[in-house]
């Protein structure tokens, strides 16, 4: 299984494997990190998954949709490395994927 | 009678108020175990989350019947992943959605998400408008109506009806279908009955949708959703499609009926707050909110402890059935100030459980909420006040509800209404 990296709030980073057909966000709420509310639960409805990819996975992920963008640029911590986790499948992530849980609003 | 004696799946006074009887059980215990039956009853905000965010040691396959059915199986070890796999099957309900753990869950759900993205709803929002504006102008013309069963129901069937792009042809018969049906967790159990027939009825028809559109694709809803592929790239059986289909009328239905049953008894108690919501109609969203956190549509939602674990510092043994209840968690005094009150505008008020959280978290909630916004905004537009009726319900200080006799649900079996047409009434 795929590996990932979170960053945590606190700046712990945890590594672990992740189920591939499962979405990052379920992937990060799965291993125990208990920072991601994900209030939708994963229908790309309310940017509470949000995190930063490191921008050496940017390219490597498939693109936003604009439901997405138009979520994540209401968001104070948007920057262009910002997703949505729930909407990454952890299939499309390249192996070793680092992102950083953006602080809480 | 004491907490103690209460039986919370069958008491009538419980039903008519879950809110004192969770909250006597909040003031012993945020997780406490009341003598009657082998069932935790989990009543406080954090303590609710951390279940329903640890999918790993918490199994949903008793989503449906609730607690107060036993185990097909007797726990044994403090492990009973394995046991409760091998038995999964002889739980009722758990062809349903709602009771999948793990990878099986994951991939069904994803097959309903894209139906729920905000492009997809603004796609459903003109069809919404326009039927909740008719449906408004036709019970304020006759100046009054039952709510629930005239305006809610028919109006929730159809909007989930045209989301799923079921043919406008079709979709009185599902109207007919679901309105006749009872809402899951019945407390009468003898006389819970055929609401296997309605997901038959809705079955047959999605399968021959299915099967058209996989042969015939279109430009519409159903080809999308006939040829969802699991995040693996697989394709789905015809099966699990018509599932997840069914599901969703099986588990919108009732839930936003109730919502908006809920949201107009709080309005029409309040005839302040109704006139300001009417005055400001962008305040709607945050009274749906406010509604949510304290009459959501749903009281309580079940798991299971696969195994031997702890919460917030209690020991849960394998094979312990838990009730969460969402709506007592929604009043812990602990995560919100004067809970309860109604109070617009609360911080974070998106955080209330009402459609709960973790990966089970209400995939419709999104359609939830807009589709009785749409609705209240019609009704508040259209009317210059709207009452209950005293006939119906009695006076103010000796009101007359029935609430639906169901230990899951928290809604009114139906809401008289009068309603006298405002400034939008002639336009």
């Amino acid at each position: 299984m795929p590996r990932l990296m979170v960053v945590t709030r606190s700046g712990e980073e945890r590594s672990f494997e992740a189920n591939p057909s499962s979405s990052v966000m379920e992937a990060i709420r799965d291993s125990g990190i208990d920072e991601i509310a994900a209030i939708c639960g994963g229908c790309c409805s309310c940017a509470t998954c949000h995190v930063h990819v490191d921008p050496a996975y940017v390219a490597k992920l498939p693109l936003r949709s604009e439901d997405e963008y138009s979520l994540l640029h209401g968001s104070q911590s948007f920057k262009d490395n910002s997703r949505l986790s729930c909407q990454i499948r952890v299939a499309d992530a390249a192996e070793g994927l680092k992102v950083t849980i953006v602080p809480e609003e | 009678m004491l907490l103690e004696e209460r039986d919370y799946f069958t008491d009538r006074v419980v039903l008519k108020d879950p809110y004192d009887y969770f909250a006597e059980l909040f003031s012993k215990d945020p997780i406490y175990q009341p003598g009657l039956r082998d069932v935790m009853f989990v009543t406080g905000f954090e303590e609710a989350n951390a279940i329903l965010r640890n999918a790993q040691d918490f199994s949903s396959v008793i989503a449906v019947t609730g607690a107060a059915v036993p185990l097909p199986f007797k726990p044994a070890g403090d492990d009973i992943s394995e046991q409760l796999e091998h038995h999964r099957h002889e739980v009722p309900g758990s062809e349903i959605l709602v009771t999948y753990d793990g990878p099986r869950h994951t991939a069904d759900r994803a097959l309903l998400t894209s139906l729920f993205v905000p492009s997809r709803l603004k796609a459903n929002q003109a069809y919404m408008e326009e039927l909740a504006e008719k449906t408004v102008r036709d019970v304020v013309a006759r100046g009054k109506c039952e709510l629930i069963q005239d305006v809610a129901v028919p109006y929730v069937t159809l909007v989930i009806a045209d989301l799923l792009g079921v043919p406008a042809d079709d979709r009185d018969s599902f109207k007919e279908v679901i309105a006749a049906g009872p809402p899951p967790g019945n407390i009468d159990a003898e006389e819970r009955p055929h609401s296997d027939s309605i997901l038959e009825h809705l079955a047959r028809h999605f399968v021959g949708y299915v099967q058209d559109r996989r042969a015939h694709p279109r430009a519409d809803v159903l080809t999308q959703l006939a040829n969802a592929k699991y995040p693996d790239g697989t394709t789905p059986e015809l099966s699990a499609i018509v599932g997840v289909a069914v599901f969703l009328f099986a588990a919108g239905q009732d839930t936003s009926a109730k919502l908006i049953g809920n949201c107009l008894r709080f309005l029409t108690e309040d005839k302040a707050l109704q006139q300001q919501l009417r005055e400001d109609r962008g305040q709607v969203a945050g009274f749906i909110e406010e509604v949510l956190r304290l009459q959501g549509s749903t009281k309580v939602t079940f798991r299971v402890a696969r195994r031997k674990t702890k919460v917030a510092g209690r020991e849960i043994a394998a094979g312990q059935k838990i009730v969460i209840a969402l709506s007592a968690a929604n009043r812990d005094p602990r995560r919100w100030e004067e809970p309860n009150e109604f109070t617009l505008g609360r911080k974070k008020i998106q955080e209330h459980l009402a459609f709960g959280r973790g990966a089970h978290t209400c995939i419709g909630a999104p359609l939830a909420r807009a589709e009785v916004k749409i609705l209240l905004d019609r009704l508040l537009y259209h009317t210059s006040d709207i009452s209950l009726s005293v006939e119906k319900h009695g006076p103010p200080e000796n009101r007359r509800l029935e609430y639906e006799a169901s230990f899951i649900i928290r809604g009114l079996e139906n809401l008289h209404l009068e309603l006298k047409p405002g400034i939008g009434a002639n336009s």
